[in-house]
Formats: structure tokens, sequence, C-alpha cells
């Protein structure tokens, strides 16, 4: 392999782990504060495909700012889902599986009003960046892929300011931390699971209408990603964006490098070895070799 | 009390991840089957519902008949696979008026009216078993016509030998369902394989027509299904055949679904190959397409199997599908009468042209099934299984105008080459005579 073929496929690896990372970020912050594994995370992903795919055809809306125009109404109807369905199911410090089982039926619930609404026809966004790349030297690089990359890290890096410049992301880390010692100070543990939720659903629906951008997409979108997005937050450590954004990382690396010498066929089973290895290996994830190097130093 | 804490945090974390994966699996088995031909067509869910509708036979013969025929027909109507299904179903409702608008079928002497006996398997494969289960016997059918997607027929295929009733589907080709020795299952679809013969041949001809030069190499990936295993031994059968015309210098299985094809296709550019084959659901075709222009990559023919023309990948890439071919099992656009006067009545009747191959397929099972019934002069289902291993229509709307079934219950008809070219113009290219644009070969670098 020449430098040149490595340097592209180094590049790729960075751009798909920032795919990786996006869709990733809403089922993290969702399961640090409430101990939930969104299933219907790929629902939501589907929605906001769609979202973006009405606004460019029905206002010619182009689809990033489609994915930023999405935040705020996923995030509306995170909240509503919230109250309407998720704070009824038992919570505890673990995940539970009412709260699994309610997630996965509201999963199929959305998958199956995207065909009454959309049907089964794959639909996809063209846009003038849809095939341009930007060269520089011997590497290629996808715009939209760049694009995309760019905002998981923008989305990290405000993360992490909301987690530790406001009050809501003081609650949010307490709460992650000790949920009962948490309620003792006095947080509204009601309000901000229903703001978590509504964060987590907004990064579903961005993730969504940035990947519509990549991909084509019918009401059947995300199951291929929630599978991975599965394998990241285990690699990350469920409860950490860094740890995601990691996680995203060794992934895309995994996957991307491994092709070269195993069958891309293979890539599937390529994941969930990793996530098998993950759990018995390093069950805190990579943010827990952090935190023990912390606790070393 | 700590380290009791301690260890069962994992192993409850693993407990449950293994759940919601196992969750996850369960509904890809579901309904995450590969469809054998779906190439995102439109329109909206017919009825719903595993309620039986056509209405309830007249007297009731031995063999379900008295002065109707019963026919079952299980297809989708709601779910993943609504719309191909719905296609379906018009196809057989539209050669059924037809029949019945002509006094019947002709059984013994005998003017009878067909009476389809219409299920919804919503999609699933389970439920898609059971109807045919509950039609073959509760229901008393003399035939079922049904399976779209190689998931749902594979999921059908094991009820006709069980209770000896005719079954033929027009919607599943895959050799897994016609390589069992089932006596009772026909198929209007040719298989996937001769997807992939049909694919060298043209290749071939283009080298004898002097457009192509003899000894390229070929690059294959092939999706890990059994539709991409077929394809694959489809190409390699006619190279086998036809040695010196093309080298394979690179194949490999991809997943279905995968984000990212990068590293593939940087294994496609280091086999240094001049043609491309691939073999692609229509998502998969899309994203891999686009890494591919991106790449910058260049092959002097590109094709992603079945995959090619649709709408949907115009719209996803514009231009850059030109020059793409694919093989196809039907096209509207074949020179027959029969076709154009097929496309004028299905047109009357649902206001619309027929959306890809599903219809067409649909329509000849009917008539294929129709002629049996006619040929066996009486309603015995053993008369009618044998009389349709011998059935020859010789004016089928599908390539090649002839429908026979071989040895095994399947059709072999022969697959339609057709090319996008600029415009958004898609012209039958091979076989010749039912050429309506010359073919562009090789494509032009840019």
């Amino acid at each position: 392999m020449t430098a040149g073929e490595f340097l592209n496929l180094l590049v790729a690896a960075l751009l798909l782990a920032g795919i990786y990372a996006t869709m990733s970020f809403g089922m993290t912050v969702i399961y640090g504060v409430m101990k939930i594994i969104n299933l219907a995370h790929a629902g939501f992903m589907m929605l906001g495909a769609y979202f973006a795919y009405e606004l460019y055809q029905r206002l010619g809306v182009d689809p990033i700012l489609g994915s930023v125009l999405a935040i705020p109404v996923f995030f509306v109807l995170g909240v509503a889902c919230y109250f309407l369905l998720v704070r009824w199911v038992p919570t505890s410090d673990q995940p539970t599986l009412p709260s699994l089982l309610l997630l996965f039926g509201l999963w199929l619930v959305l998958q199956n009003v995207g065909y009454s609404v959309w049907g089964n026809t794959d639909r996809s966004i063209l846009t003038p960046f849809t095939l341009s790349t930007i060269r520089i030297g011997p590497v290629s690089i996808s715009t939209l892929r760049a694009v995309v990359f760019a905002v998981a890290v923008l989305s990290l890096v405000v993360l992490q300011l909301v987690l530790t410049r406001t009050w809501f992301g003081r609650s949010v880390r307490a709460l992650t931390q000790n949920k009962l010692a948490g309620q003792i100070v006095g947080i509204d543990t009601q309000r901000t699971a229903a703001l978590t939720f509504g964060l987590g659903i907004a990064f579903a629906g961005m993730a969504g209408a940035l990947l519509a951008t990549l991909y084509s997409f019918n009401p059947d979108f995300g199951r291929p990603f929630l599978l991975r997005s599965f394998v990241i937050i285990v690699l990350g450590g469920l409860e950490s964006f860094s740890g995601v954004a990691v996680g995203a990382l060794i992934l895309a690396l995994v996957e991307t490098f491994t092709i070269l010498v195993v069958p891309a066929g293979y890539q599937v089973a390529i994941s969930f070895a990793l996530l098998v290895v993950a759990l018995l290996v390093l069950p805190g994830g990579v943010a827990s070799l952090f935190e023990r190097r912390g606790r070393a130093a | 009390m700590s380290t009791q804490r301690a260890r069962p945090r994992p192993l409850r974390r693993l407990g449950l991840v293994a759940l919601a994966t196992g969750l996850l699996v369960a509904l890809t088995a579901c309904g995450g089957g590969a469809p054998s031909g779906s190439s995102g067509a439109t329109g909206s869910s017919g009825s719903s519902g595993a309620a039986p509708q056509g209405g309830a036979a007249q007297g009731g013969g031995a063999a379900g008949g008295g002065e109707v025929i019963k026919i079952g027909v299980v297809l989708p109507t709601s779910g993943r696979e609504a719309k191909p299904g719905t296609y379906q179903w018009e196809g057989i409702q539209l050669a059924i008026k037809q029949v019945n608008d002509k006094g019947g079928v002709s059984v013994g002497g005998k003017k009878m009216k067909i009476e389809p006996v219409f299920y919804d398997d919503e999609s699933d494969q389970a439920k898609s078993a059971s109807l045919v289960e509950r039609a073959m016997t509760a229901d008393k059918v003399v035939a079922v016509i049904g399976g779209y997607s190689t998931a749902l027929g594979q999921a059908e295929s094991v009820m006709p030998d069980r209770y000896q009733v005719p079954w033929i589907t027009p919607g599943a080709a895959a050799s897994t369902i016609f390589s069992q020795g089932y006596q009772w299952t026909f198929g209007t679809l040719t298989p996937v394989s001769e997807l992939g013969y049909t694919t060298g041949k043209f290749l071939g001809w283009l080298v004898d027509q002097g457009k192509l030069q003899k000894g390229l190499k070929i690059a294959m990936v092939l999706e890990n299904t059994d539709h991409g295993v077929d394809y694959g031994n489809g190409i390699e059968q006619w190279l086998k055949e036809n040695p010196g015309y093309f080298t394979v210098v690179f194949k490999e299985n991809f997943e279905l679904g995968a984000p990212d094809f990068s590293g593939l296709l940087q294994k496609v550019k280091n086999a240094g190959a001049d043609i491309f084959l691939s073999d692609a659901h229509l998502q998969d075709y899309i994203t891999m397409h686009r890494q591919y222009v991106q790449a910058g990559l260049y092959h002097q023919m590109v094709s992603y199997g079945a995959r090619g023309p649709e709408k949907d990948a115009r719209d996803a890439l514009g231009d850059a599908v030109t020059g793409i071919f694919a093989g196809i099992w039907w096209s509207k656009n074949l020179p027959y009468p029969q076709v154009k006067k097929f496309i004028e009545d299905y047109k009357a009747a649902y206001g619309r042209e027929p959306d890809s191959w599903y219809a067409a397929t649909a329509y000849d099972a009917v008539r294929a099934l129709v002629t049996a019934i006619e040929q066996a002069g009486s309603l015995d289902k053993t008369a009618i299984r044998d009389a349709l291993r011998k059935v020859e229509l010789k004016d089928s709307l599908l390539p090649g105008q002839v429908l026979k079934f071989e040895a095994n219950g399947q059709l072999k008809a022969p697959f339609v080459i057709v090319q996008n070219k600029p415009g958004g113009k898609v012209d039958i290219v091979y076989p010749a005579d039912a050429a309506t644009g010359e073919v562009i070969a090789p494509i032009p670098k840019k």
C-alpha cells in the first residue's frame, strides 16, 4: 500500500468516525442520566432524515440547515415523548426491561408510521455537494462527510460546554454520578430527565438529517447504525461523550483497516467481536481507562 | 460488600445489551430479509389483515370448484413490501378480469369463472406461510399464487408439497427455493444466476462487436446474500463456458447496508480491473456508487446487477449513473405487441403504467395457471400440477416471449440489459432484437 492510499483510508476512517459519533451522542446522553437504552433511536433518526427531505423537497431548505432546524423540533418531540411514555416506566440505576421493551415498541410504531406516510420507496437528497470532494494532495475528502465530521466535533464541544458550564449540565452530571444524592441536594429529576430525553432525541433527529445527505433512506433507515451505536457506546463507556468519540474512532479505524486483510462481508462480525471484547475485558469502556490513569496520577 | 456490588454490574450490563441486541437481531430476521427484486416501487398499501377477500365459492366441488375456480393469492399489500406486493396483486387482478370477461376458464367443456381469494401477509414471513397453509387447507383453493420477495417466498415454499397444491411465485427467484426438489412449486421469475449469466453473455457480445477488448479484467463485489451468491455464480458459469474473454481478478462479498465502502473500493482500485460488477440492493448501490465517484474510480463498464435504472438512484446521484448497465426481468419498452397491449390495459385499469417488472410476472403467472387448468381439463390438483410442467405460453410478456417452466419448476427466460443514458433516458441495449438504443461501451472517462 502506498502512503497516499494509507492516508486516503485514514481520512476515510476519521470521517466515518464522525458519522458514528454523531449518531451515538443521542443514545449516550439518554443512557447517562436515565439509564435507558433508547432502542427507538433509529426511528427518530429515520424521522430526522425525512424531516430534512421534506424541507428540501417542499421549501428548498438545504439539508445541512435542515439538520440544524431538526434540533429544536426533535427536542420538543423528545420532551413530549418523555411525558407521554417514558416517565411512566420504572427507572433504576441500571437499564430496566420495561424501558427496553417500551422503546423497542416505539421504534416499531415509528417505522410503521413511516411506511404509512412515505411508503417503502428509497429516498435521497441530491444537492450540488452530493458528489463533490476536496482534494488535498493524494487525499480525496467527501465534502458532505467532512461537514458531518465537523458537526460531530462541534457537537462534542457544545455538549462538554453544556455539561460543565450550565446548571442543567451540572444536574445531568450529578444524576449520572448518583441519582439519589442528586435528589437530596434538590435537583428536579423529572425536569432534568425530560430535558435530557429531549436533548437525546434532538441529537437523533439531527444525526438522521445529516445522514440523509450521505445515504438513501426508507422507514427502515437506521438499523445498521443502531447496531454500531451499541458497539460505540459500550466501547466508549456508556456515559462519556469523549469516550463515545474515542469509541467511534476505534470502530471506524478497525472496520476500515481490517477490510484490507479480512473480506468486507465480515464487517458486522468485527463490530460484534469488538462489543463482546469490550464488555468482557473493559466493561467500563475506554473512559474507565482514562479514569484509572487519572486516579493513578 | 463492594466486590459483591461490583461483580454483577458488567454481567447485568452484558445481559441487557445482549437482550437489546437480540431484539434488534429478531427484528432484522423478521423484517430485514433481502427482497429478491425490490427496486423501491412507489404507491400505497393495499388491503390489510389476514382475512381472505374475494368472497366464498358457490357450490364447492371436490377440488374446491363448483361454478367458480378458487385461486388463493398471498401477497404483501401492507408492511415493507407493500408496494411491489400491491403491483403484483394488480397484475393478477387484471389477468383474472380479462379471463372472466371472456367467459372464464374452459374446464372439460364447461366455462368456469375464476374467483381469487386474497390474503395480505403484511410482509411477515410467518403470516405468509400460515396464510398459504390456510388457503390450501381450510379455503380449499385449487392453486396459490404468492410470495413476493425471496424471504416471503421461502417461507411459503414449504407448504405446496405438504398439501399437494400447486403454488406459483411471481416474485421470488432465489435458487434456495428451487433446489429443494419440490414437486408442486413453480416460479415466473427467472433465477438470479441467469442475471449473472446474461451479464457475462452481454459483455462477451460487446467483445464480439469490437466494443471491448478480449482479456479484460473483472472486479466483482457481491452482497452477502443468496442473491449475491447466485449472481456471482452466473457470471463465473459463463466465463467457464467461454474461456479467454475475461479474467476475474477480484471477488469479494460485502455486508448488506454497510455505512462505508471506502476500504472495499480501495481494494477494487488496487486490483486494477477494467470492468466493475457489483450485485447490490438499491441503498447499497447508491451509497457505493457515490463513494465510487468520490474516490475517482473508473472502469470501462460498470454494473450493480439488477440495479441501475431506478429513478431513486438518478434522484440521488444525478448524471453520475450514466453508463451503468443492469439486467432486469422485464421492461415496458420491450417491443412485443402483447407488452404494448398489457401496458394499455394496465393503464386503463389503474390509471398509470406498470412500475418495474412486478405486475408482468404476476400477470403471466395467472395466464400460465389458466392454460394449465384448461389443458388438465379438470380441477384435480395433480392434473393441474402435471399440466403446469408442460405449459408453454408463446405470447408471454417476458423477454424471449416464451414462458416454460424448467424441471425444477422455475422459469428460465433471458434477462434484458438496460443502460442509463444522458438526460435520464434508459435504453434496452441487449438482446439486439429488443434494443431501443445503441450501447455505450466503453463508458467515456470523465
